[in-house]
């Protein structure tokens, strides 16, 4: 039997959202469509794309990270110390791993303790980001040069698409994997969409949300990584507003902050929404200050046309 | 005490009321006069509460109206009913748990004083003094600052009738108003209600509990199916009577394929444990009792929910209960009485009925999809869930076919013990017949623990009931001395 067309349009909204906004915006500019200004989209869209996929599990499972931005920073920061002693592996390892170790703080306050997650990642976000201030002492890490195998990670391109750019590709197929064909992933799904209900069918709740915080600590760990081997250094003030960009991107892609509904495809849907919208507007030499105004207005009617679907 | 001739103080003439294809109220004609309590009484399901709400505004009649000293009224909203004078104090009371006594009493229309004639503020002094006066004349005197949260059922009774008084309520309706309640605070709320009689108050008193009604009212109406099927006066009723008349003499036997012989012990509670709990394998035992009286808590303790120290045997070997996962792990499985406890509301048919059974659809190490929906399709032909797509979601399925999912859960699972607590409730009757004959094939290899307040549906489907009272069994009825009358003397209604 097929779904009528009009719910499987309503499913595909973002994704037709998507294509309107690149269609107008190269009827508007012939610069869009060129090949220097796509990479650019690609790229910038790379990093906030991982972070994205980890903000998809914590917000299926009916949470919320704020702390994302501030642990793309320590992540950065951390890889860039570790590589000069114990090399490229390392580092990227270390940042990876502090980022699931403010994941593992998030999940265990907020899932065994109870605590909100709102108030929980409001307090890590600030916190992370002193720390990353005490270790790095506020100034950037990497003066005495990163491996150059690092840099060229940031810099060069496999098969004509940068190396950026291929995380994300990988990591979009394992994660909607894990999300979709795995127990683990149903669990998520089902405990966002109704905890009591998924306790009472033997779900462990309080593990998997737990579970989703390491998740989005951990990618976003992995995008610190990235976004140093692009800056070519630790940067002690990267990845501000990152997580609203990425919490943003998450619900133009479909997902309800209740919980229960968004998949990672969809998410990264919403990163490119979200950044091709800004570079539209660069590129039309839209006012900064009036692209703000754009992109908040943008994230508020997703939200409540999300709601109109659903009365 | 009721003057024939004094207008009735409201009345509702032809209600009708359908609620998609099911007509709750199939033309009611109800009154009530000043000074007079008039009990409302039928099983569940026989319309009571939607003509209260009718009353209350919640709900608007497709068909009759609502007259208010004699003028009809059109309510199109709580608020408008509360203006003309009715007031609902329902069974889940609504006060705001931080405020105070006196302000939960004001609030939405607290006294107020301009400052210079212009600027309002809320006059706090009147509020106190509003709210002790109102108070005093229900022989209540609690600390006017106590937050509400603070104060226990019984009490915050009394807080919602005294708002009630305060807003010169006229007509009173109370539903299930003892339910939770001791006999001390039962016999203060009697004296409070004989002495809002006196000031001319007509009160509509809803009840399971009969031995009140007869206490209590001067007159009774026995809703059956939408309909009124009796009305009598004070004195030509009494406890049987009513019973019988709220059933209609309807009986539904089960078609009792021979009696089934339960087997051998499959859960065993220590006998120290109040309450205790002993079911035999092919077992369907019901449990009676009125609110508060512990049935929900004998489920909530054996599926984990409210863990309790000790183990229990299954099958011969001790089980410590900690959780719901133990207790599924143990094939055990649950149908909560809230549906949105049993169900995963914006998920699928499909993802709801796998979700107990995730680890088991395993193949090679990965989850077996396809496993899976053969699994889901069977069951869904099996209990007959409609319509037959499993990917649609289950909130948009009838509340019959939702609760036929929550049963497939289980089936799933391939548990060996069901703890259902109101299992049809809410349920159309054709629904219903259809889950009373899964959970009769289910019987034939499983277990059934079952608390239902639908005292026909235990009769209907036990082998023997346990009737509850304060957390202990007051007495076990074995299926050939089963029936309703003999339940509710039981329990105590």
């Amino acid at each position: 039997m097929q779904r009528p067309l009009r719910a499987r349009l309503a499913g595909q909204a973002p994704l037709l959202t998507l294509i309107l906004l690149c269609a107008v915006t190269a009827l508007l500019t012939d610069r869009f469509l060129s090949p220097f200004n796509l990479t650019n989209i690609l790229v910038q869209s790379s990093i906030m794309a991982v972070i994205a996929m980890g903000m998809t599990f914590v917000i299926v499972g009916g949470g919320f990270d704020l702390s994302v931005g501030s642990t793309v920073a320590l992540s950065g920061c951390i890889a860039a110390m570790l590589m000069p002693v114990g090399g490229v592996a390392l580092g990227v390892l270390g940042g990876v791993a502090a980022g699931a170790l403010v994941g593992l703080a998030n999940g265990f306050i907020i899932a065994m303790l109870g605590v909100n997650p709102f108030i929980t990642t409001l307090g890590t976000m600030v916190l992370v980001r002193g720390v990353v201030f005490i270790i790095t002492g506020g100034a950037p890490i990497g003066d005495e040069g990163l491996p150059p195998a690092f840099i060229a990670f940031g810099s060069q391109r496999l098969f004509g698409v940068h190396y950026l750019v291929w995380v994300p590709v990988g990591l979009l197929a394992t994660v909607t994997y894990i999300m979709h064909s795995t127990p683990y992933g149903r669990r998520v799904y089902a405990t966002g969409g109704g905890r009591e209900a998924a306790y009472l069918s033997g779900v462990p709740v309080r593990r998997v949300i737990a579970s989703t915080y390491i998740w989005c600590g951990a990618l976003a760990g992995l995008a610190g990584v990235m976004l140093a081997a692009r800056l070519q250094s630790g940067q002690p003030t990267a990845g501000e507003f990152y997580e609203l960009t990425a919490i943003a991107a998450v619900v133009l892609g479909g997902a309800s902050l209740h919980g229960g509904e968004g998949t990672p495809a969809k998410s990264v849907i919403g990163v490119f929404i979200m950044v091709v919208l800004g570079n539209a507007l660069n590129l039309l030499n839209v006012d900064s200050y009036w692209q703000r105004v754009a992109v908040g207005a943008v994230i508020i009617a997703a939200a409540a046309a999300d709601r109109l679907r659903s009365r | 005490m009721v003057d024939a001739n004094t207008r009735p103080a409201a009345s509702a003439k032809g209600i009708v009321k359908h609620f998609g294809a099911t007509a709750a109220l199939a033309g009611v004609d109800f009154d009530v006069m000043p000074g007079e309590v008039h009990a409302l009484v039928g099983e569940n399901g026989a319309g009571k509460s939607t003509l209260i709400r009718i009353f209350a505004g919640v709900h608007r009649p497709d068909r009759g109206t609502i007259e208010v000293e004699g003028r009809p009224c059109q309510f199109d909203g709580p608020q408008a009913a509360i203006a003309a004078g009715i007031v609902t104090i329902p069974q889940e009371l609504r006060l705001v748990p931080a405020l105070g006594v006196a302000e939960n009493i004001s609030v939405g229309d607290p006294p107020v004083r301009r400052f210079l004639g212009v600027i309002p503020r809320i006059d706090r002094a009147r509020m106190r003094e509003d709210a002790r006066q109102t108070l005093a004349q229900l022989d209540f005197a609690p600390d006017l600052d106590a937050p509400a949260g603070s104060l226990s059922f019984a009490e915050r009774q009394l807080v919602m009738i005294a708002k009630a008084l305060r807003r010169r309520c006229r007509i009173l309706i109370l539903d299930e108003p003892t339910a939770a309640l001791e006999k001390r605070e039962i016999d203060r709320l009697f004296a409070v209600l004989a002495r809002m009689k006196e000031q001319g108050v007509a009160i509509i008193y809803i009840s399971h509990r009969l031995g009140e009604v007869v206490a209590l009212a001067d007159r009774c109406t026995i809703l059956r199916d939408g309909r009124v099927a009796a009305v009598a006066q004070r004195g030509a009723f009494d406890a049987a009577r009513l019973a019988r008349a709220m059933t209609g003499g309807f009986e539904e036997r089960a078609s009792s394929s021979g009696v089934v012989q339960p087997g051998t012990t499959v859960l065993q509670e220590p006998a120290e444990r109040p309450g205790a709990i002993c079911l035999r394998a092919q077992e369907t035992l019901g449990l009676a009792g009125l609110l508060g009286s512990g049935t929900d808590r004998v489920l909530a303790r054996l599926f984990g929910v409210q863990p309790e120290p000790g183990t229990v045997a299954i099958n011969g070997v001790p089980r410590r209960l900690a959780n719901p996962r133990a207790a599924i792990a143990a094939g055990i499985g649950m149908v909560p009485a809230e549906r949105s406890l049993g169900l995963i509301m914006n998920a699928s048919v499909r993802d709801n009925i796998v979700l107990p059974s995730l680890g088991r659809f395993i193949h090679r190490g990965r989850f077996d999809k396809a496993g899976a929906a053969r699994a889901v399709n069977e069951l869904m032909d099996v209990l007959d869930i409609r319509p037959r797509r499993a990917d649609t979601k289950v909130s948009a399925l009838s509340g019959g076919n939702q609760q036929k999912v929550v049963l497939a859960k289980w089936l799933a699972r391939g548990v060996s013990l069901l703890l259902l607590d109101e299992p049809t409730q809410g349920i159309d009757v054709a629904a219903k017949a259809q889950i009373h004959a899964l959970l009769r094939d289910f019987a034939r290899q499983g277990s059934i623990l079952m608390n239902s307040s639908d005292l026909a549906e235990l009769v209907l489907m036990c082998d023997a009931v346990l009737a509850f009272h304060h957390g202990h069994v007051a007495a076990r009825i074995e299926r050939s001395d089963l029936d309703e009358s003999r339940l509710h003397a039981a329990i105590g209604g």
